[in-house]
């Protein structure tokens, strides 16, 4: 009798403690997305501000711009899922990375005291970006191990916990630069 | 500041007249301490010697083998004193002002018991004590940097003491090119190299004196280092990738462990070399190529670290 209830106890304690490591895992990942989100916030913010510098000197890119402040609007609007933040940043990333190639043609705008000082700000912003990306990222692959590794994987299926995804690298990044296309 | 070919050629050229006649010093010194070792020795054994045949006990043995090494060790300490500061004003403080003139050289002080406990990377030592400190600018970024020996006390249950040691080697303390608030701590692994992955995270985890252990995405620097931080985020953005693979660079020239806290804005970095440096031994010519390099190396690798990490290049908000 003593025996069974000493197992039965030993489980149920296996059991709780599984069940804290995962919603651990869960929270530690919904509390980086919250910072992730803070940086990525601080650099919608500065994007105004550049499209109403450039826009003065930037013809042929004007749907670049409208592309930014519309992908702008979107991640603001509440209530959007993680995915779609995670999502959007791509695309901002990526744009933003064109406008500031794009600044490169403009000798007047690279001058431009406004630009420089956006242009330093971006980059701060964007190592924030970037190291809250990857702490994001490791706890999502924290989390997913939990959920995939045996046996915390049969009380994550119980608790209906899914897989998250990650940051990816925008491809245009991952690329190595092509200094031949550049001075093309 | 000077490339280490330019400063070996400086120890070699402008300083050569001074390093032969510090030599012939040496050799002076060095058959004196021959000379005063070899009469100490026969005094001592004598005085032992007679001791024991009146009073046949063992303990008078271990007394007068102890006592021989302490009081010869302190007539060494006391014979060589001059010429140490002999070979560190004419020979270290030059160098050091060859350098870089931004730098300044003080044999006699260190650095303060402040910054070593500021680091967090020991626990509080009970006493302490160092020399040949070096501050000043390099690349327009302040710097310090000096031997530091940290010990612990012990007492044992009859209320001897007896002293270990926390650290001994060389302490660097210089200003970080990004802002921050928070503590992060980079270790020597030891966990993980000993009991392998799983169960070195797990280990590592568990460790409460230090803060949230911080799992890093380059797979060399997490083998050798392990990272402490009371914020995940800033961590990350402390340890970019760049900087990463330079401290793993870093590691390796040294050769030594090396402990690395971020702390108040500042980088601090503890090397385990376990001895005094820029310290001359009087039993080997001052001329050698090997004890030169050894003080142009540690003195340009330690300087070298502003420009390597690119301590230098501010981030644009700390200008």
């Amino acid at each position: 009798m003593s025996t069974s209830l000493i197992i039965a106890i030993v489980v149920i304690l296996i059991l709780i403690l599984m069940y804290n490591s995962l919603v651990n895992k869960k929270n530690q990942v919904e509390n980086i997305f919250a910072a992730v989100d803070t940086q990525l916030k601080k650099r919608y913010d500065l994007i105004p501000n550049l499209v109403a510098t450039v826009s003065k000197y930037m013809d042929h890119e004007k749907s670049l711009l409208e592309e930014v402040t519309k992908l702008r609007s979107d991640a603001n609007k509440p209530n959007i899922s993680d995915e779609k933040k995670i999502e959007l940043d791509k695309k901002i990333t990526s744009a933003l990375g064109s406008i500031m190639i794009a600044v490169e043609n403009y000798p007047d705008l690279k001058a431009n005291e406004n630009v420089m000082h956006l242009q330093r700000s971006l980059n701060e912003v964007e190592e924030q970006i970037a190291a809250a990306r990857r702490a994001y990222n490791q706890a999502v692959t924290d989390y997913n191990n939990a959920i995939e590794m045996i046996p915390t994987n049969f009380m994550a299926s119980a608790m209906n916990y899914q897989r998250k995804q990650v940051f990816e690298i925008v491809e245009s990044e991952r690329q190595n630069v092509d200094v031949k296309k550049l001075f093309s | 500041m000077k490339s280490k070919s330019e400063l070996t050629d400086y120890y070699y050229k402008s300083l050569y007249p001074v390093l032969k006649d510090l030599d012939k010093d040496r050799k002076e010194l060095r058959s004196r301490i021959i000379s005063i070792g070899f009469i100490y020795t026969i005094i001592f054994g004598l005085i032992t010697f007679t001791i024991f045949s009146y009073v046949e006990s063992m303990d008078i043995v271990y007394f007068f083998g102890f006592a021989f090494f302490a009081v010869g060790g302190f007539i060494y300490k006391f014979l060589v004193k001059d010429y140490i500061s002999e070979f560190k004003n004419k020979i270290i403080a030059p160098l050091i002002d060859a350098l870089d003139e931004e730098l300044t050289y003080h044999k006699d002080l260190h650095i303060s018991e402040l910054l070593f406990n500021r680091s967090k990377l020991f626990s509080h030592p009970d006493r302490y004590s160092g020399n040949d400190l070096v501050k000043g600018e390099v690349l327009n970024t302040k710097i310090r940097f000096s031997d530091f020996h940290a010990e612990k006390r012990h007492r044992n249950s009859k209320g001897r003491d007896s002293w270990s040691t926390i650290f001994k080697g060389l302490f660097v303390v210089a200003e970080f090119n990004k802002n921050f608030i928070g503590q992060t701590v980079v270790l020597p692994d030891t966990a993980q190299s000993t009991f392998g992955d799983l169960i070195g995270h797990w280990l590592q985890s568990k460790n409460i004196t230090r803060g949230e252990l911080v799992k890093m995405d380059d797979p060399e620097f997490e083998k050798r280092f392990v990272v402490y931080s009371n914020d995940q985020i800033e961590a990350r953005y402390i340890l970019s990738h760049s900087i990463m693979k330079k401290l793993v660079a870093f590691e390796k020239h040294f050769g030594h462990p090396v402990h690395i806290s971020f702390v108040r804005d500042h980088i601090h970095i503890a090397i385990n070399y376990n001895k005094d440096m820029f310290e001359p031994s009087v039993f080997s010519s001052l001329l050698e190529y090997k004890t030169a390099m050894e003080y142009v190396d540690t003195l340009h690798l330690v300087t070298g670290i502003i420009g390597e990490l690119k301590l230098n290049e501010k981030i644009w908000s700390k200008k």
